[in-house]
């Protein structure tokens, strides 16, 4: 028979334990998300100080899938894409990924202002499935592209058609939203561009799509510099797209303006030399250049790896600029249609890290207002309502976050207001230690998704949720559709 | 138990072992590869750089370690060993500690400095822990004789 001392001990080591592993299973448990589960009970509501209402619930609710184009009306751009998983031909060598219509990048899909684009997505042979999302365009919510949200994955042998109006000039591209990290790593994506109805504004319109496959650094699916004839003194426009998960540098020696960002026009761009410029990952930025006079060409660095060589003479590579442009101060200030000061709602998405389980996986996770996935904010907003928020990195890392279905402008970075052109963006570049105040107005009704475009840090759990009240979604996350939109 | 707590104590030294030729092999490979023109940054780190899988791994045996860490905590409760709870206590410690440092040299790189020494000192806690498992050894003394 055991001891006195030794049943003591026993008890002893049992609630040592318990104090131990009670807690670690407890955020374990928290953590879980089960096998299926909507976006829209997931979280934390926050109504940043705005009206409470019915929130998902009552006589008015409309269905995400309601919330699409006027499909009487005849397309006026048709695409047909078909994706499959196959080998890619990068740089001498081959690297397994994806294709739409058998290359990387996809097609680039070209229309002008008002027409109604309409694209026919089939599925042959990837095995995850897949949806396309429209990014930087603020298409109508049943058509963003977010698996379990905004509609199933296509699975092989599946179709889907996307149909929108392109009410936006400018540079966008689309990417599969379903197991999205993998999936765009792969080369799953192309170009989106919207050109004014009155074509080209630039004699010589560049698409630079910047993208690393297995390390390789490409342009338009090709390693190496990407030439295209110009005239001295011809107009050139680059669109620069960034389809990785980190922020690129731009850069030339020859003075240039920028002439948009995410898509929209810069108000007054000034001519710059020596600054290099960001493009966060998942951002476009359209540099315009004026070929010199004297018969030079001019090389236009996209990241260190590459470069859009214009004319027939290539220069050597220019030295890194030491400073990246402040857009914060860049063009000239214009009117904008909205007064953030009369805010009805005021967020906050504040990026940390710390430790704890997210699905049940220990780990350093990234955290939204001091909470990790999926206790993460849903923000609620009604249409119509002007909108701001608060964004706050203390993460130790870069984040380019990214707004589904919205252009916020900047209003203050670090609590210093924005002097330039009104600075429109889908997709931020939010350093570590950075504070950006940004608003916008409500008017695209849905559920869209907020999160990190290092598309590792959404998988990791960086999402959140902007929820229109009343607009739901029959969709789940996971069960036997399988979505996975990260 | 004791045979346990010694295994845990053990593994924690060797994968703490593994962390650094890891780190070393990554290093190396990232070196050789920018020699050879690639260019290093945050996409081509996401996408499988040379290198990058022995980072990836890096990152995720240091939960592994936790885990051990946290094991041999509970096993030292139930194990008998002399100081033995206190010398799982310490490897657990160093463990939260050497992570932090790891997280911490994201944003200053001199914490790598401090990253790298700690990892000696893990190893040195873990085996030390593992020394107090032994089994007795059982020494033979010569009694003296009485002293009148």
């Amino acid at each position: 028979m055991a001891s006195r001392s030794t049943r003591v001990r026993l008890v002893v080591s049992v609630v040592a334990t318990v104090v131990v592993l009670a807690p670690l299973a407890w955020l374990w448990q928290s953590s879980l998300v089960g096998s299926s589960y909507s976006v829209m009970g997931m979280g934390t509501l926050d109504y940043g100080g705005g009206p409470v209402g019915g929130h998902g619930h009552g006589s008015t609710d409309r269905s995400i899938t309601d919330l699409a184009a006027d499909t009487a009306r005849k397309a006026d751009v048709r695409v047909d894409l078909v994706a499959e998983q196959q080998n890619l031909a990068i740089g001498g060598r081959s690297i397994a990924g994806y294709t739409l219509n058998g290359t990387s990048p996809g097609p680039t899909i070209t229309a002008h202002q008002g027409q109604l684009i309409e694209v026919h997505l089939r599925n042959a042979s990837v095995k995850d499935g897949i949806t396309l999302h429209w990014h930087g365009y603020d298409v109508p919510a049943a058509m963003d592209g977010v698996a379990g949200v905004t509609q199933d994955e296509v699975p092989i042998g599946g179709e889907f058609t996307y149909r929108f109006v392109a009410n936006q000039v400018g540079t966008y591209w689309y990417h599969s939203h379903q197991v999205s990290n993998p999936q765009v790593i792969g080369g799953l994506f192309g170009t989106l561009v919207v050109l004014p109805k009155t074509g080209k504004s630039e004699p010589v319109d560049v698409i630079a799509t910047a993208h690393t496959y297995e390390g390789t650094k490409t342009i338009n699916g090709a390693a190496g510099d990407l030439r295209v004839p110009a005239d001295p003194g011809q107009r050139v426009r680059i669109r620069v797209i960034n389809t990785d998960n980190g922020p690129i540098e731009t850069w030339t020696d020859t003075p240039f303006r920028v002439l948009a960002i995410d898509g929209y026009e810069v108000n007054a761009p000034t001519d710059l030399t020596e600054r290099s410029v960001t493009v966060t990952a998942g951002g476009r930025a359209d540099l315009g250049i004026t070929m010199p006079s004297d018969g030079r060409g001019v090389r236009v660095q996209v990241s260190k790896g590459t470069a859009v060589i214009l004319g027939a003479q290539a220069p050597a590579a220019p030295p890194q600029p030491a400073t990246s442009l402040d857009l914060l101060g860049y063009g000239s200030p214009t009117a904008l249609s909205f007064d953030p000061a009369t805010a009805d709602r005021r967020f906050e998405y504040s990026i940390g890290r710390r430790p704890g389980f997210v699905r049940g996986l220990p780990g350093l996770w990234w955290s939204i207002n001091g909470h990790l996935y999926p206790h993460v904010p849903m923000y609620v907003v009604q249409e119509g309502d002007i909108v701001t928020m608060h964004i706050d990195n203390h993460s130790g890392q870069v984040h380019p976050m990214h707004l589904h279905g919205h252009h916020a402008v900047v209003l203050a970075r670090n609590g210093v207001a924005a002097t330039g052109s009104p600075w429109w963006v889908d997709s931020l570049n939010v350093l570590d230690d950075e504070t950006y105040d940004i608003a916008f107005v409500a008017t695209n009704p849905g559920i869209w998704l907020d999160h990190c475009h290092h598309l590792k840090h959404a998988a990791d759990g960086m999402v959140a949720h902007l929820m229109y009240e009343g607009v739901t979604t029959p969709y789940q996350v996971g069960g036997t559709a399988g979505n996975r939109p990260e | 138990m004791k045979t346990v707590y010694r295994v845990l104590a053990y593994a924690i030294a060797v994968m703490v072992a593994v962390q650094s030729a890891a780190i070393g092999y990554a290093v190396f490979a990232q070196l050789n590869w920018m020699e050879t023109g690639g260019t290093l940054d945050a996409a081509a780190f996401d996408t499988g750089a040379p290198g990058t899988a022995a980072m990836i791994f890096h990152a995720l045996d240091a939960g592994f370690i936790l885990l051990l860490a946290l094991a041999l905590l509970v096993v030292s409760f139930f194990a008998k060993i002399p100081h033995g709870v206190r010398w799982a206590v310490i490897v657990l410690v160093c463990t939260i500690l050497q992570i932090a440092f790891g997280v911490l040299s994201h944003l200053t790189a001199v914490m790598g400095a401090v990253h790298g020494a700690v990892a000696l000192a893990l190893f040195g806690v873990a085996v030390m822990a593992a020394m107090r498992a032994r089994k007795p050894v059982v020494v033979e003394e010569t009694v003296p004789a009485t002293v009148a």
